[in-house]
Parts: structure tokens; C-alpha cells; sequence
């Protein structure tokens, strides 16, 4: 499940929690609120305990004393007819209370109220004991009876609505959440897609179109001022290629020029080759830049890796090695035929970069190997030396630390190469992987593996 | 096979920055080239290119009144001249634009001297051939307009494939050709696979050209990656 589907899913659940902790809570209060009157509806003083406790003391022939008591203490009357409707005895009734009943008085009250004082009834052996409360203390509902067919579905009805209730409920649930979930993915993909740097361009109608319209706002703006960056990028790159050039230019003459002072050649010599360094820079930073906002398509034909390795590695040493270095190209008896769809000037340069830190970082001469092998689809290019090596640290540095131009983070560590992020993002751009290996003064092991084709 | 025999050649050098041209012209005759003329503007390259007729071409892609490419057309109207580009861009498409025309080389800025005349002599060696097309080796002398090898007073006659070999290696003289360019100079486009051949026909080139063709010091093997022409200076 999706992290915002899962979200989604809380939301509602959280909502489920609160319509449930809602009822509880009603009940809570509603039990609060009443059950101190429920607790004096079902007492001591409720008419089924009264009519229990005085019935049990009283006989035709009059009421005992104890019970006689209890009913002042209530404010309760009773009157006792024998079956006649002959009143037997009273106590504590008011005067209003007649002193005999007609059958119809009788029926009459046995429901309901006797001059307004509501009255509980108890037929005993001797006769019948009515209990007259307070007036307005109970209130009695004369007109009370249900068929029993209703009686007995009601059960059943209320499992029905309360079943239908809640698949109502759930279905609610159901389709608003699929709703939520369908419209707003697209939007979630699109912000994705963003994030990894792509652009977005979404087209959604009704209530999320502003929401498209401010995405793909966002989209443009970041395509702006990604072109903008790599414009500047290749802006300065080319600008600081003539002087450069009149640099290396002048500072090459000077180191050759025989009528000039040795000392001076030497300084010339400097000169040129930092230059060369600068220029390795601005090529490296505006190919970055290029691959970086994918500025310039990578250019795939299908390159035989062997014949690009040899031309590379004879263009070096054509081009004039210090002779404390050493160059050695080994392949494989299977990959001397292994193409890869790749932009073989891209690929070069990565070569390159890796083979020029062997010879920035080894001063006093290290041996290089470049490596081809294969496997059924892959294709392994590794640089090797038997230089100083990389620490740990400096590897695990180089493997998980972002570069600057890759990073906003100004407490970066600017000395780390830029020609290794190049050789990563070309890498990158053909599918491919980069390890490093390496251990303290043992060498150093580039291996870039790329699929076959 | 020498190079010396180019420095007669007029260069024509067409680039907006006019300390750039002073430079490139102070190291072409510190180089021995006695020749070179320049112009700032595409009208004026074009001018210079019609009245000089020079023999090689290098033209700076942008260009106050147009650009290199659409100087290149013109030029080719009325010259096949070599031409080669120098380009503050290094992006791949105007390389292909370039060579699609019809240019020999092209050369991206910044640059070293050095790399920028080892193209100019590889462009001009492949367009001007020299007219003794004598190579002289440790041991004999190749003689290419004759594809013979003259060894003391023995004459001994290369064969066509062992003529393009070594022609193309002394091309590179001094410098290591990979097995992949000799193959394709050899074969065409589709090179693999010919390795064994390529072995044989140095087998039968160092018979007839070194003294002892098991311990070779004109055609030597540069292990893992091709073979390498030594002259004799």
C-alpha cells in the first residue's frame, strides 16, 4: 500500500474512533445524568418495593405499626378494599380519598391515577392494597400496549437498520476514499516525479485543476531555472576557453623556447599544466551540468569497448606519458568483441577521469592497467594502479558523501573531485554501476560495470 | 617520414580574437611553418581564402559576421583545401555538423599548441603526400610510391596490403597505432575478426624489413594495444 493510501486510511479510521468514542461518551452521560433517579425509580421507595414491603404488613384488619411509619416518612397514603370495593382501612390519606369504590372507579384507577395521586396496586389474600405517591411524582402511561407481532420483531428490525446502517457507513467509507484516492494520485505521482528531478506536466479537471495548474507551475519554474543554471554553467565554461587557451598557448612557447632562461621554462611548464587542470575543470563542471539537468541527450551507438579502450590508451601514450608512469591494457579473450550502446566520447571521458586521478594522486609513478571484461550482459571496465590507495574513510567518502555542485550543504569538503561525480553521472546515464576499491598504498581499483548491447 | 616537408604549406588562421590569431601564428613558425595568414571576419577569411589560395584552413566556429560552418561552404565552392575547427563549444552536435560538411578535424579551445599541431601535420599528411615518399628505417628504406623496400642492393616489393600497413603506420611515425585502426585502414568499417591476418601480414613486413625479424626494432609490438613505426632520424 502506498504511504498516502495508508494515510488516507488513518484518516478515516480516525474518523470511525471519534463517531465511537462520541457514543460512548453519550452514554456515559446520559448514565451520569440519571442514574441517580434510576437508583430512586428501583429503591426503597420505588412503588414495586413499597407495595413488597407493606403488602407483607398489612391484613384486613389493619397495617402494622413499623409499616404505618415508613409510608409518613414517604409521604405515601394506602387504602386497603376488601372485594367488594368497601374501603377496609386508610392511612395517611388525604380526605378526599372515598371510603368505597365502584368496579368502574376501580378499572379506572388501576391504570392510572386516583384524584390525580398516581396509585400502585397489589391484589393479597384479603384483599387489595393501593399505595397513593405524591401527586406529580410518577408518571403513568394509561394508553400503553403494542401488538405482539411488533413486539416480536422488533429485535429483528433493529438488527436490520443497524446492519443497514452500517454498510451504509462502510460503503460511504469505501467510495470516498477511492474517490480521494483516485484523484489525488496523479497528483502524487506527479510530485514524485519532481522530486526525482523530472518534470510534471498533469492535466486533471474539477476540483483538484488548480492543484494541477500550481504543479505544473512549480515544474516550469524548476525546468527555468535548471536551463538557467546549465546556460550559466556553459556560459562561463565558454567564455574561459580563449583566454585559457592563450594561456596554455603562451605559457607551451615559453617552456619550449631554448633562448629562455631555465628557470623561467620550468615556471612556464607550471603554468601550462595547471592550465591543462583548469580546463579538465570547466569541461568536467559543464558536463555535469549538461547530464545533471539532461541538457544534452547522451549520443548511444553500439561502440566495440575494446577498440575504444586501445584507441584510448594508445591516444595516451601518443600523447606523451611522464615516464614514471605505465600504461597496460588487458582484455579478456571474451570481451574482445563486447559492444555496449554507449556515447563513446561520454565514455572516454570517464576512462579518462579515472585514469588522470591515478596520475594526480601518484606523483612519483604508479603502473596503470586498464581492464575489459564481460559476462553474458554485462561489461566490466576497471582502472587499475598500485599507487597509494585510498584510506577507508576517503572511500566511504567518495562512495556515500554528495559532491558540492550536487549538494546545498556548505560545510562540504570542496577539495573532493569533481571528476569522479562526472565519471559517476556518465556511468548513470548508461545504466551502469561504479565500485571502488581500494586499501592504503596497495593501488586503487575503478570497476565500471554497463550492460552489453 | 618526415614532416618538414609540410612547413611550406600557407596556413589560413580566421578567429574573432586577434591576440588569439598572434599567439597561434607565433607558435605555428616557432614550428617552422613559414607561412600563415589570418583574418578576423568571415568576409575577410573568405577574401584571403580566394586571393591567398592557402593550403590548410583553421576556422573559429563563431565569427563576428557568421559562423565557421557557413564560411566552410563557401570556401568549398571554389577549394578543397583541408579545414579544421576550433570551437569554444564542445558539445557533440557541432562536431558532427562539422565533419558532416566535409571538415578534416576539429579542435576543441582550450587547446595545447602541441595537440593542435599534431592535427594539422595527421590532416596535411593525409592530404599532401610527400613527393619522395621515402621512409628510412633502422635497416632499409621503404619506398612508398614504389611499394618496394630497397635493403643494400636487394629490392624486394610490398604487396598492396602490406603497402596501406605500413603507409598508415608511418602516417603515425613514432606514435602507436591500435590494431583496431590498422584493421579498419585495412578492411573497411567492419574490422573484427581480422587480428590473425593482421598478424601475418607483420610477420611478412618485418621479414623484409628488419635485420632480425624475430627481434624487430623498426615495426615494433606495443603489447595489448597495436604496433609502432620507428624511424630512422
Amino acid at each position: 500500500m502506498k504511504p498516502y493510501t495508508k494515510y488516507l486510511s488513518k484518516c478515516l479510521a480516525a474518523f470511525a474512533g471519534v463517531v465511537l468514542l462520541l457514543l460512548v461518551s453519550n452514554l456515559l452521560a446520559f448514565g451520569g445524568t440519571f442514574c441517580g433517579m434510576i437508583a430512586e425509580d428501583y429503591g426503597t421507595f420505588s412503588p414495586a418495593r413499597m407495595l413488597d414491603n407493606i403488602s407483607a404488613q398489612a391484613s384486613p384488619d389493619g397495617i402494622a405499626r413499623a409499616a404505618a411509619g415508613q409510608l409518613r416518612d414517604a409521604q405515601i397514603w394506602a387504602v386497603y378494599l376488601d372485594e367488594t370495593g368497601k374501603v377496609l382501612w386508610k392511612e395517611n390519606a388525604p380526605d378526599e380519598i372515598p371510603d368505597s369504590f365502584s368496579v368502574p372507579d376501580v378499572a379506572a384507577f388501576a391504570k392510572g391515577y386516583l384524584a390525580d395521586y398516581p396509585v400502585f396496586i397489589r391484589n393479597t389474600d384479603g384483599g387489595m392494597l393501593v399505595l397513593g405517591y405524591p401527586k406529580g411524582s410518577y408518571t403513568k402511561l394509561p394508553g400503553n400496549y403494542l401488538s405482539t407481532r411488533s413486539v416480536r420483531r422488533l429485535p429483528l428490525f433493529a438488527a436490520a437498520v443497524l446492519a443497514f446502517d452500517l454498510a451504509a457507513l462502510f460503503s460511504a467509507y469505501f467510495y470516498s476514499r477511492r474517490k480521494i484516492v483516485r484523484s489525488t494520485e496523479p497528483v502524487i505521482a506527479s510530485i514524485e516525479m519532481l522530486g526525482n528531478g523530472k518534470p510534471a506536466a498533469l492535466t486533471l479537471r474539477g476540483e483538484l485543476a488548480g492543484v494541477a495548474e500550481s504543479l505544473n507551475r512549480a515544474s516550469q519554474v524548476i525546468a527555468r531555472q535548471n536551463q538557467a543554471r546549465a546556460n550559466w554553467i556553459s556560459g562561463v565554461s565558454h567564455d574561459i576557453r580563449t583566454p585559457l587557451s592563450m594561456i596554455m598557448g603562451y605559457a607551451e612557447l615559453i617552456a619550449n623556447d631554448s633562448a629562455v632562461n631555465g628557470d623561467i621554462r620550468k615556471k612556464a611548464e607550471i603554468i601550462g599544466r595547471q592550465s591543462v587542470q583548469i580546463r579538465e575543470l570547466v569541461q568536467d563542471l559543464n558536463l555535469v551540468s549538461q547530464l545533471e539537468y539532461e541538457m544534452q541527450p547522451v549520443q548511444k551507438t553500439t561502440v566495440h569497448m575494446a577498440g575504444l579502450m586501445r584507441t584510448y590508451a594508445a591516444d595516451l601514450l601518443n600523447g606523451g606519458l611522464p615516464v614514471q608512469y605505465t600504461v597496460e591494457v588487458k582484455i579478456s579473450p571474451a570481451a574482445e568483441t563486447a559492444t555496449v550502446s554507449c556515447d563513446a566520447r561520454l565514455l572516454t571521458r570517464a576512462v579518462n577521469n579515472l585514469v588522470q586521478n591515478s596520475i594526480r594522486h601518484n606523483p612519483g609513478g604508479c603502473d596503470v592497467v586498464l581492464g575489459l571484461g564481460c559476462t553474458a550482459d554485462k561489461v566490466m571496465l576497471c582502472v587499475a594502479d598500485n599507487g597509494i590507495g585510498l584510506s577507508a574513510d576517503k572511500q566511504k567518502e567518495l562512495n556515500e558523501k554528495p559532491h558540492y555542485i550536487e549538494s546545498a550543504d556548505d560545510r562540504l569538503d570542496l577539495r573532493h573531485g569533481l571528476g569522479h561525480v562526472l565519471v559517476r553521472q556518465i556511468v548513470k546515464a548508461h545504466n551502469g554501476t561504479v565500485q571502488i576499491e581500494s586499501e592504503e598504498q596497495k593501488g586503487c581499483k575503478v570497476t565500471l560495470t554497463l550492460p552489453r548491447g | 617520414m618526415q614532416s618538414s616537408y609540410l612547413h611550406k604549406k600557407k596556413i589560413l588562421l580566421v578567429d574573432d580574437e586577434p591576440e588569439l590569431l598572434s599567439m597561434l601564428r607565433s607558435f605555428l613558425t616557432a614550428d617552422g611553418f613559414r607561412s600563415v595568414v589570418s583574418a578576423t571576419t568571415m568576409k575577410d577569411g573568405l577574401a584571403i581564402a580566394r586571393s591567398e589560395s592557402p593550403d590548410l584552413a583553421i576556422l573559429d566556429v563563431m565569427l563576428p559576421d557568421g559562423d565557421g560552418f557557413m564560411l566552410m561552404q563557401q570556401i568549398r565552392t571554389f577549394s578543397q583545401m583541408p579545414i579544421i575547427f576550433l570551437t569554444a563549444r564542445d558539445e557533440a552536435a557541432d562536431k558532427l555538423a562539422g565533419l558532416g560538411l566535409g571538415a578534416d578535424d576539429y579542435m576543441a579551445k582550450p587547446f595545447l599548441p602541441q595537440e593542435l599541431l599534431l592535427r594539422i601535420y595527421a590532416v596535411m599528411r593525409r592530404c599532401y603526400k610527400e613527393d619522395t615518399s621515402l621512409i628510412a628505417l633502422d635497416d632499409c628504406t621503404v619506398d612508398l610510391s614504389r611499394a618496394q623496400v630497397v635493403r643494400e642492393r636487394e629490392v624486394i616489393s610490398l604487396t598492396a596490403k602490406e603497402h596501406l600497413l605500413i603507409e598508415t603506420l608511418a602516417r603515425n611515425e613514432g606514435k602507436i597505432v591500435t590494431v583496431d585502426a590498422l584493421c579498419e585502414a585495412l578492411w573497411g568499417d567492419n574490422p573484427f575478426g581480422y587480428e590473425n591476418s593482421l598478424n601475418t601480414h607483420v610477420r611478412r613486413i618485418r621479414e623484409k624489413i628488419e635485420r632480425d625479424p624475430s627481434k624487430p626494432v623498426s615495426l615494433i609490438t606495443i603489447k595489448g594495444l597495436g604496433y609502432k613505426l620507428n624511424t630512422r632520424e
